[in-house]
């Protein structure tokens, strides 16, 4: 359903503005994985260093979103759907800043992994990568389409991912014992699978923020109190 | 005994089925069921049904002419002091029907009692006289009697610190905010059941109308308390239930922090969160 516009054009104004920002900050975050899955698949250092410098933007930009955020509760005092929307706005800026986080520790992984030569155990970070990828995108979509759907069918493949990753790092311990020599390689692999399994834990926060904002549905921790 | 939720849900969707499972009924002050009220030929409210819970804030939100002063007066029959008016339904008080011909509306006033968007002070009068105003027209006469209703009352509006030295000035020296606080002094000097509040807030500056509202949140432990007010923010704050009407009618009721963080009526929706009309 379309929503009326406000009574106030300022108000639309500044949602829209703080509602740019986010999907703005989304399209860098992406940038910044991709880049750093780049660097370390391809082994381009260079890629690498620009997946670490985008950070600095993302952080500039939560910092904005921040403050609009606040100025829009200040000035417009918003309450129902757009109270809603402004704070899912301010809470997905702040797990998106997390997942570029970790795309700057895998980044800086990858170049530490560039040094010395090529493990063919990479191939194993690559389901992590695509499944992590997939629930990031879906995530934004759920909130930009406010798909509560899509949204809600997130979570659940939050523990395909965490499986993905246990796999692949029991995968690289058993390396780790065979091939000591190549120890600290598997270990910055293991890590940057961690760093993956946090960007999916993020992307189900984003989609858990996402049914919140649409549908005014607290969707978090419902397997834990299930089990209470 | 059904709670103010479920009677909007018998307005809904009809009578609820009793559950076994159903938590403890709270305790109801009002039950208006199919309220009209006309002025003349207009109808002012239409077939409005929902239940006021007790010591409780409910807030009426709406737009202006939407019948939201017209409803609180008909909690106590005070419409029926403009000319032309009539109703139909019922408003039952504590399960007592408030318009059966037996029951005298200024009885209804004492046991409600009303406090308007405008202080209204009696010039004439001290503070002191402003607040026991209602016991002597009620024939009250013992001094003591007065003197420790007058103390108590003022203590209860939050006032009797500022003005416990001052209780032979004229009410009309007070501040706007003290003044406000004055009346409901004044409405709680009768002992009545319930508060009725219209826009108590509307002429205020921010720290008086904080200080209403404290008040308000304080006297809620031993009054019923319905108020009409135009600011979103202020229901919010201080109400456990709003009510939205439009146009005469009932749009919404519920709990006011599932009012205003999620309406099930796109109209709620629309004008608490200003995109209406």
């Amino acid at each position: 359903m379309v929503t009326p516009k406000h009574i106030l054009g300022t108000f639309d104004e500044a949602l829209a503005s703080l509602r740019n920002n986010v999907l703005m900050m989304s399209s860098l975050t992406e940038r910044s994985l991709e880049r750093a899955m780049k660097g370390l698949f391809d082994r381009d250092d260079d890629i690498c260093a620009h997946a670490i410098a985008d950070d600095e933007e993302i952080d500039q930009l939560e910092i904005q979103i921040d403050k609009d955020g606040v100025a829009i509760l200040l000035r417009f005092q918003p309450v129902a759907s757009d109270l809603r929307r402004v704070v899912a706005a301010m809470k997905l800026s702040s797990n998106l800043e997390r997942m570029a986080d970790q795309a700057t520790t895998i980044a800086r992984r990858a170049r530490k992994l560039n040094q010395h030569p090529p493990l063919h155990e990479v191939e194993l970070i690559k389901p992590l990568y695509d499944q992590a990828m997939s629930m990031f995108k879906d995530s934004v979509d759920a909130f930009v389409r406010e798909d509560v759907d899509l949204g809600r069918a997130i979570v659940p493949r939050d523990e395909k991912l965490d499986d993905l990753n246990r796999v692949a790092s029991r995968k690289l311990i058993d390396r780790m014992a065979k091939d000591p020599g190549q120890l600290r390689g598997y270990l910055n692999l293991i890590f940057i699978g961690r760093c993956l399994e946090r960007v999916g834990d993020h992307a189900t926060n984003i989609a858990e923020d996402a049914v919140y904002a649409a549908a005014a549905e607290d969707i978090r921790h419902q397997t834990a109190a299930a089990a209470v | 005994m059904a709670t103010p939720e479920q009677s909007v849900t018998e307005r809904a969707e009809g009578p609820a089925e009793p559950s076994a499972n159903s938590e403890p009924a709270l305790k109801l002050t009002f039950e208006v069921k199919n309220l009209s009220v006309w002025y003349g030929e207009k109808r002012a409210i239409d077939d409005v049904t929902f239940n006021i819970a007790s010591n409780a804030v409910t807030a009426i939100i709406g737009p202006s002419g939407c019948g939201k002063s017209t409803f609180l007066r008909a909690l106590n029959r005070m419409h029926e002091l403009v000319p032309k008016t009539r109703m139909e339904g019922t408003v039952l008080l504590h399960g007592e029907d408030l318009y059966s011909k037996t029951v005298d509306p200024a009885i209804v006033r004492r046991r409600v009692g009303m406090v308007f968007q405008k202080s209204n002070p009696f010039p004439t009068m001290t503070i002191g006289e402003n607040v026991i105003v209602g016991l002597r027209l009620n024939g009250v006469r013992n001094q003591k009697f007065l003197n420790e209703r007058l103390e108590k009352s003022l203590r209860m509006s939050a006032l009797w610190d500022e003005v416990k030295d001052d209780l032979h000035k004229p009410g009309t020296s007070l501040s706007g905010g003290q003044q406000q606080r004055l009346c409901i002094a004044r409405a709680l000097a009768v002992e009545p059941e319930v508060i009725l509040m219209d826009e108590p807030c509307s002429a205020l500056d921010p720290i008086a109308t904080a200080k209403i509202e404290e008040l308000i949140s304080e006297l809620k432990a031993q009054y019923t308390i319905v108020t009409v007010t135009h600011n979103m923010q202020q229901a919010g704050r201080i109400s456990d239930y709003t009510a939205f009407l439009y146009l005469g009618r009932l749009i919404e009721f519920g709990q006011t922090t599932t009012i205003f963080t999620n309406p099930s009526d796109r109209q709620t929706e629309d004008y608490i969160t200003g995109r209406f009309g």
